[in-house]
């Protein structure tokens, strides 16, 4: 009787530390995924910003100026009718 | 015996292991919770703004804030000359901020994300960076009246300063929130430790009502105006007429947005919203529209306009001494003629003139959404003499804002509605869009009465004593103004305030434009520098509009 309830007694302890072992690793597996995932996020967060700023520069009218200077979108291009009406009624 | 004495090593060992908790837990208990229970504040990105097409006005960027920890220096000289180079500041300016008694010194902030790279790739191990946002301005200082700047409080905050981002501070900035977690000696979270996170609510997005195209239009022509005119500053404001929505709003000189704070504080404000001045003969059409809707006056009612005319002790003549004789309502706004307007005024009544003054919204704010707003100043009745009712007539002896200007004025023009002026039209939070619609705040004159100052206002510019160079085919309305200086008590016929105000198409305005320019030098005349400048801008509107020719 002794022996049964000191093998059963081992048993359970051997499987509680396994158990306990499996739970500390797999919080510390866990937590590095944490950790890693703040990092990327937070990696994420300033490309975006990077990017936000890079859109926003490409949408600017300062832009738009030095591209239609490098076109030549300029004064050849100026809206003729305004000054000459009879432009406007052209069909 | 060999059974007991391990037995009470065990004991002992545990006694210690309990002592040792007892300290940590209970004696150094806030001490030790500091090394592994770590709260961090998450900052809110505070919100931004486009203008009403969507494109960004405003944004935040990565920035990083460089300290040294003084303690940990071995070569002081190494350190300045390595950061003077990666920074391009001078060493003796980093030297003064090095105190070496201190743990920690903050050295310089808004740093790139290339100056950090550069300066971690020197290895510096006394130094560190602190993570920021800053905001970002896309189109530069195209609108750094509108938009203020974000400066510090006295507590190292961030608080937005003047226009949006001091009005709309509150909304901009938004709620921090804060993570607190149990962390190992690795840095690594403990799961079934302490687990605490709030997010933070980011700052609300303002979409506004200004259209950049007609923001870059307006300040570029405006830059050339000054040029040209040899003003000292001057404000151009593009309104819709119809619901007071603010298009655009320029005044010069203005400051570098990015670097406000190399600029005196004269140069943050917004004249448009914050200076007065003494309108001139801009504010005739007020009066004779409150004259129609009085019925006192009709547009072809005839005037004898035979030469100067007294009040009390005052003379008032026209800007050029010369009279006409018989001349209509109509004609008195095209000649602009001081003398019509105070027969205009006899006609209205005192009491009528200042319950339109009143009306208009002289003398209170506009409630615009821009920090800094100045109400202007209407005295009161009982300390008005007969030479005010006179003089207010042609817009002396009174003192407004731009910005009460154009709104008063394009309550003649739009129907007869007074309309609060606005310049954010949605605050978009993370699930709410909150829409801003026009507010009508008083019903002034009838759509008849504004049908006839609309043509009034045609026909004063068609006939006004001044040429332009006016775009051939488009009816456009408005009037000139030219008001004199007031200096210790007298009028300085050299320094004037030049101003145009003007609208069209006549028949449906797509657009209100306001031009002031403060003691042009080529001209005093606001007939030869405001309006001008203001026919050159309204070309460019009404090909951005794509207008249609209606003559």
């Amino acid at each position: 009787m002794k022996n049964i309830f000191l093998k059963t007694t081992g048993l359970i302890m051997t499987g509680l530390i396994i158990a306990n072992l499996f739970v500390v690793i797999s919080g510390i597996v866990i937590s590095d995924e944490i950790n890693s995932f703040e990092k990327k996020t937070d990696i994420l967060h300033k490309a975006n910003l990077t990017l936000e700023k890079e859109v926003a520069n490409l949408g600017s009218l300062k832009f738009a100026q030095e591209q239609a200077k490098e076109f030549g979108f300029t004064n050849s291009t100026a809206p003729q009718y305004i000054d000459q009406l009879k432009y406007a009624y052209v069909k | 015996m060999k059974i007991k004495l391990i037995f009470l090593l065990f004991i002992a060992l545990y006694a210690v292991l309990i002592i040792r908790l007892f300290f940590l837990q209970v004696i150094y208990s806030p001490l030790s919770k500091s090394v592994y229970l770590k709260t961090n504040k998450l900052n809110p990105i505070r919100g931004r703004i486009y203008d009403m097409k969507d494109q960004s006005l405003v944004l935040n960027q990565n920035s990083y804030q460089l300290y040294v920890e003084p303690k940990k220096i071995e070569d002081k000289d190494r350190l300045l000359r390595l950061l003077s180079e990666s920074l391009e500041i001078e060493e003796a300016s980093i030297s003064p901020k090095l105190d070496m008694s201190k743990d920690w010194v903050a050295i310089a902030s808004g740093l790139t994300q290339e100056q950090k790279d550069k300066i971690d790739k020197l290895n510096l191990k006394e130094v560190g960076f602190d993570y920021q946002t800053k905001r970002f301005y896309p189109e530069a200082s195209l609108s750094a009246h509108i938009l203020g700047f974000l400066g510090k409080d006295s507590e190292g905050e961030d608080v937005g300063y003047l226009g949006l981002e001091g009005f709309y501070n509150r909304d901009l900035r938004g709620l921090p929130g804060f993570v607190e977690t149990e962390r190992d000696v690795a840095g690594r979270p403990i799961l079934i430790g302490v687990q605490q996170r709030v997010e933070p609510e980011n700052g609300r997005d303002l979409i506004l009502t200004i259209d950049k195209n007609i923001q870059e239009i307006n300040k570029r022509r405006l830059l050339e105006g000054l040029e040209k005119y040899k003003a000292k500053k001057g404000c151009v404001i593009t309104a819709d007429p119809k619901t007071m929505a603010i298009l655009s709003l320029v005044c010069l000189p203005d400051y570098d947005i990015e670097k406000y704070y190399l600029f005196n504080e004269n140069f943050y404000k917004n004249l448009a919203i914050s200076e007065l001045y003494e309108p001139g003969s801009v504010f005739k059409p007020l009066i004779v529209a409150a004259a129609l809707e009085e019925k006192k006056i009709k547009a072809d009612d005839i005037y004898n306009e035979t030469g100067q005319v007294a009040v009390g002790e005052y003379n008032i003549k026209t800007w050029n001494d010369k009279y006409e004789g018989k001349i209509s309502m109509t004609r008195i706004l095209e000649k602009s003629s001081n003398v019509g307007m105070v027969y205009i005024g006899e006609k209205l009544g005192n009491k009528k003139i200042y319950s339109y003054l009143e009306k208009y919204g002289f003398g209170q704010n506009t409630g615009i959404d821009l920090e800094g707003e100045a109400s202007g100043y209407l005295k009161p009745q009982n300390n008005w003499y007969p030479i005010d009712y006179a003089t207010v007539t042609f817009g002396q002896g009174i003192a407004v804002t731009p910005i009460q200007m154009i709104r008063a004025f394009a309550s003649i023009i739009n129907g007869g509605n007074l309309m609060k002026p606005y310049i954010v039209q949605k605050i978009v939070s993370e699930n709410k869009t909150t829409e801003i619609k026009p507010k009508v705040e008083k019903k002034i004159i009838s759509k008849s009465t504004s049908d006839i100052i609309r043509k009034m206002l045609v026909s004063t510019v068609e006939n006004a004593e001044a040429k332009w160079d006016r775009p051939k085919g488009f009816s456009v309305g408005g009037k000139t103004g030219t008001a004199q200086v007031p200096i210790k008590g007298f009028y300085d016929a050299s320094k004037t305030i030049a101003s145009f105000i003007g609208f069209a198409p006549a028949s449906d305005p797509k657009f209100l434009t306001f031009v002031v320019l403060y003691e042009p030098q080529t001209s005093i005349w606001g007939s030869e520098t405001a309006a001008p400048l203001f026919f050159e801008i309204a070309k460019d509107l009404i090909v951005y509009y794509n207008i249609s020719p209606s003559q």
